[in-house]
């Protein structure tokens, strides 16, 4: 056990792209945790998506020797869908370097980072990156963090990770800026877990920050919210390979394997204590149920292996306790699941661990948010947007809305206001960081955000503008469903939810939109966009009169009774909705949003 | 049994930017080495077809009448020693308005070619040069005339519809045109854009506009109405000809009755195989100069593959299949709706229904 004064627990907040991957790279080096030879770039991200997403998904904590002190690195997620699990790895530390790309300056990830950490209590160590780019402005990022910060501009450093120029002088301010943890040893043991993960072979490995007491390796132990016993089958520190010690103390970060099958009996969040009569009698504060906040129906793409769906979700529920889903039917697309996600990245990374990892083919409906119907006292849920009732059968209808900050250079501050305007957002404030650079905060609908809002505001503002935001309750609103009807059916995958006043342009889109979709058919066929009974936007697909092959002689002959077998094969891939054959590619491109929705904000 | 012939010749002037035939601009210096080939090609393959009936012989391409008379004369003399050609057999020629005259048709009909197939396409100068034609409507009716005094009693003139610039009047003039010159045949395509040609490009960049399928069924429909009117029988698809004039040598295709494909590219069929030598005239002159069957890829057609087939031509040439061949209740949506007619039993398309052919196909045999 090492003494508390000697520990730093720490860990390095930044906007996307600021080079916190490269500076813990850096931080290993110069800590000789690995070997020249092992080093891989970026050796905190783990598993190959993040690689290719350039992300943290699961935040990991890496122990580094350095003059004597014992200094832990937590990595943190950088992404907003992610917050839960932003905050409790903050909660495990004493300190954040805040690190600023030299040329880009202060950005939106940074500022909502930033807040977190203060408002964590952490001692926030200001540093600004790649100093050795020609285009960097040290001095003036420098000056904006200070006016940020409230401080003295020369006590913001100035490292090059790509270089390692400057990194031993960051090192040394951890080490003096952040303070010590506390802890007593004799206490009931309270620790932390931060972050979970599924091993195939080990089970359910959690990373913890012991805040009081001592986790000894064999103990038995208890999960104070899911109240799950088991043995801690093995502790240990990543350093930064797994490294088993026999028991964490006070203020030490680490690993614990439990033999648990399952990460939902071991949550993040949760107070770890020892089972029994030494146990604490009360858990570390702060615990919270990850809530889905985003929601997709996904379906087989071809029908028939819905329950290679299920086996799939079963397994990765195992990996990811954020993960909802119960199954739904739905008339276009057949048996699938309603899935519900912490958000669009969330999404993503979901649908492409089920496409990569289980090499199945899915189609997705478009994302909603929830909405809470209310009647009289009675308040229902509702995740899916063709269980949106008929309007005046309730009261009223909340959606969930969100605190965004977004920051943009001075110039595009016009088309962020607007944009912002445009998808009902309230402002809550604007101010300038520098005469060059604005910050506003609104509070907006979700249902904007998941629908294109940040496809819109990267294309508005050329990409300057970068986005953050938080969940921030309900609101009511003036919501109607739209429903699509393919020749008089209606199409339950095309049903959306949308502000009454956008439910006529979104009809019209969608019915715009499935007219270059929908392949003529041998009769006009309508497609028609409607609120309840009132039809607000209709297109007719005509009759197609011309599919013959002009040609066929000696040598044509097999290439087009080819043609026709592939012409063949295309059909049976087609769905029947009602008497229309509507191809899988409709689906999927009727149901797109806008691609870049999570891709583009990573 | 009846069998047909098929010689490719793969030489053009210029080459027209829709086409994906198996065709060559500037290889004329191989046209000597490649009449020989012909000739040698001809000894090879005539083992195991002397016992055939040859009922038609075609010169196709490319441009046949680019190679000299005397040369295409002694092609068919040779094919003659050769096979069992039979007397009174269709022996057609094709030719591009501009590469024939009076004296050259005279010296073909001479030969023994006594159908000439002529590439007109249209008789519209804007839709010609959009089809990147080198010939103009005047070169049309020159060749036409030239035809017949050179004595060509059965001409066939080609027709190519839908190119970008042609509206449906201009259609009609060249309908019009066409029937005025009373040739005993005519064939009229939708023109298809083919993705690996110059105008494929220029279609998938935007730079030409696709045809426009709902024009090309009027043009069609128009087709339809002023050949029948002048007096043509309507016997395939894209084919029309006046009463005993259908072409036998593509029946015999759209019947599924052996032939043997020569030259580059040329494809042949018998029973239940179908094949097909090398593309390049390089390639074939090659294979064929050192003694082998310049064969280049084979297939043998399953019974299921030769069911689609028999399908589909036969509804192509409007004999109908056989109303028993189909699942009951396949046809019905399609005698409702007017696609199909029921003609002594068989199910025959109707014009609104031969539009749709594919579509029928699937639906009776898919
Ligand atoms: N020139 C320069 N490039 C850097 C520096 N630090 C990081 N980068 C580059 O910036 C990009 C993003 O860095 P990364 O560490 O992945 O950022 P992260 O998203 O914050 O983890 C990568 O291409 C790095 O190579 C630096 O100090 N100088
Ligand atoms: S003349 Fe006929 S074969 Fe020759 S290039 Fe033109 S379309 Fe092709």
């Amino acid at each position: 056990m090492t003494e508390t004064s000697r520990i730093r627990n720490f860990c390095i907040v930044a906007h996307i792209d600021h080079g916190k991957s490269t500076l813990a790279d850096r931080l290993l080096e110069l800590t000789h945790a690995v070997a020249d030879r092992d080093m891989r770039a970026q050796y905190l991200d783990k598993m190959d998506l993040e690689r290719e997403r350039g992300i943290t998904i699961k935040a990991q904590a890496v122990r580094l020797a350095h003059d004597g002190y014992e200094l832990n690195l937590i990595d943190t997620p950088g992404h907003v869908d992610f917050t839960y699990e932003v905050s409790r790895s903050l909660a495990a530390c004493e300190g954040a370097i805040l690190l600023v790309d030299a040329a880009q300056g202060i950005e939106a990830q940074t500022l909502a980072n930033y807040h977190l950490a203060r408002d964590a209590g952490l001692a926030i160590v200001p540093a600004l990156n790649k100093i050795d780019l020609p285009a960097a402005d040290p001095d003036e990022v420098a000056r904006e963090l200070g006016v940020l910060l409230g401080r003295d501009p020369s006590e913001v450093l100035r490292i090059s990770a790509k270089t390692g120029e400057g990194v031993p002088e960051l090192l040394r301010a951890v080490i003096e800026r952040v303070p010590h943890p506390g802890g007593d040893a004799s206490k009931p043991l309270q620790a932390l877990i931060f972050d979970s993960a599924f091993d195939a072979y080990r089970g359910v490995i959690t990373y913890v920050r012991v805040h009081e007491g001592v986790l000894p390796s064999r103990a038995r132990i208890r999960m104070m919210a899911t109240k799950v016993e088991t043995e801690a089958e093995e502790t240990g520190v990543m350093s930064p390979e797994a490294t088993p010690i026999s028991q964490l103390g006070p203020g030490e970060v680490g690993y614990l394997v439990t033999g648990l099958k399952d990460v939902h009996q071991a949550k993040v969040g949760d107070t770890i204590t020892l089972a029994g009569k030494h146990g604490a009698k009360e858990p570390l504060h702060g615990y919270r149920e990850p809530k889905p906040m985003v929601w997709s129906g996904l379906f087989p793409a071809e029908g028939g292996d819905y329950s290679d769906l299920r086996d799939a979700l079963d397994k990765l529920k195992l990996s990811d306790s954020a993960l909802h889903y119960e199954p739904e039917t739905s008339q276009a697309l057949g048996f699938g699941f309603r899935c519900g996600f912490l958000g669009l990245l969330h999404m993503d990374i979901v649908k492409e661990r089920l496409e990569r990892e289980f090499d199945l083919e899915l189609i997705a409906t478009a994302p909603n948010v929830e909405f809470r119907i209310a009647r009289g006292e009675e308040v229902t849920v509702v995740h899916n947007p063709a269980e949106m009732p008929t309007p005046g059968t309730y009261d009223r209808v909340e959606e969930p809305v969100v605190f965004a900050t977004v920051v943009t250079p001075s110039d595009y501050l016009g088309a962020v206001l607007d944009l912002c305007q445009s998808r009902r957002g309230e402002q809550v404030d604007m101010s300038y960081m520098s005469p060059e650079r604005a910050e506003v905060h609104y509070v907006l609908p979700l249902t904007e955000i998941v629908f294109d809002f940040f496809d819109q505001l990267k294309s508005r503002t050329r990409g300057y503008a970068s986005l953050d935001y938080e969940p921030w309750g309900y609101q009511t609103a003036d919501l109607v469903r739209v429903d699509v009807l393919l020749h008089g059916e209606p199409v339950d995958a095309f049903s959306s939810v949308v502000h009454r006043d956008k439910a006529y342009a979104y009809g019209r889109q969608m019915v715009e939109r499935l007219k270059t979709l929908i392949p003529r058919q041998l009769f006009d066929v309508a497609i028609q966009a409607t609120i309840g009974s009132r039809i607000v936007a209709r297109e007719t697909v005509k009759a197609k009169r011309k599919d013959v092959l002009a040609k066929c002689y000696g040598g044509d002959i097999t290439r087009k009774r080819k043609l026709l077998e592939e012409q063949k094969r295309g059909k049976a891939r087609l769905r029947r909705v009602g008497r229309v054959d509507v191809p899988q590619e409709a689906f999927i491109a009727a149901l797109r949003v806008d691609e870049g929705a999570s891709k583009g904000k990573k | 049994m009846s069998t047909g012939i098929y010689v490719h010749v793969p030489f053009c002037p210029t080459r027209c930017g829709y086409c994906d035939f198996n065709a060559y601009a500037g290889l004329d210096g191989l046209k000597p080495r490649y009449v020989t080939a012909l000739l040698r090609e001809v000894e090879l393959a005539a083992p195991g077809w002397d016992d055939q009936d040859v009922v038609s012989v075609f010169l196709g391409g490319g441009t046949p009448t680019t190679l000299d008379a005397a040369d295409l004369k002694a092609l068919l003399a040779h094919l003659g020693d050769r096979f069992a050609v039979a007397p009174g057999a269709e022996v057609t020629v094709e030719a591009n308005p501009d590469t024939v005259d009076e004296a050259k048709l005279a010296a073909l009909r001479d030969a023994g070619y006594g159908r000439l197939s002529m590439g007109a396409q249209s008789f519209d100068r804007t839709v010609l040069s959009s089809l990147e034609r080198i010939h103009d409507p005047d070169s049309v009716h020159r060749a036409f005339a030239a035809a017949r005094a050179a004595g060509y009693e059965n001409v066939n003139l080609d027709l190519i519809y839908g190119a970008d610039g042609e509206g449906l009047d201009s259609w009609e003039r060249t309908l019009l045109e066409t029937v005025a010159l009373q040739p005993e045949h005519v064939s009229a395509y939708a023109l298809t854009i083919e993705p690996a040609t110059p105008l494929g490009r220029k279609v998938a960049s935007g730079a030409v506009p696709a045809p426009d399928p709902d024009l090309q069924a009027d043009m069609f429909a128009t087709a339809c109405a002023v050949l029948c009117d002048a007096g043509y029988g309507h016997y395939e698809v894209s084919n029309w000809a006046k009463p005993g004039y259908e072409c036998r040598h593509n029946l015999g295709y759209w019947e599924r009755r052996p032939y043997l494909g020569l030259g580059a590219g040329a494809h042949s069929y018998r029973q239940d195989r179908r094949w097909w030598n090398v593309r390049p005239p390089e390639e074939y002159l090659r294979r064929v100069g050192s003694g082998e069957l310049p064969v280049g890829g084979q297939e043998r057609l399953e019974p299921a593959d030769a069911y689609l087939e028999e399908v589909f031509l036969r509804l192509r040439i409007l004999e109908g299949i056989p109303a028993s061949w189909v699942e009951p209740g396949r046809a019905e949506p399609f005698l409702e709706s007017g696609l199909l007619e029921l003609d002594h039993d068989a199910l025959v398309p109707t014009e609104r229904g031969m539009l749709l052919l594919n579509e029928l196909v699937l639906a009776l045999a898919g």
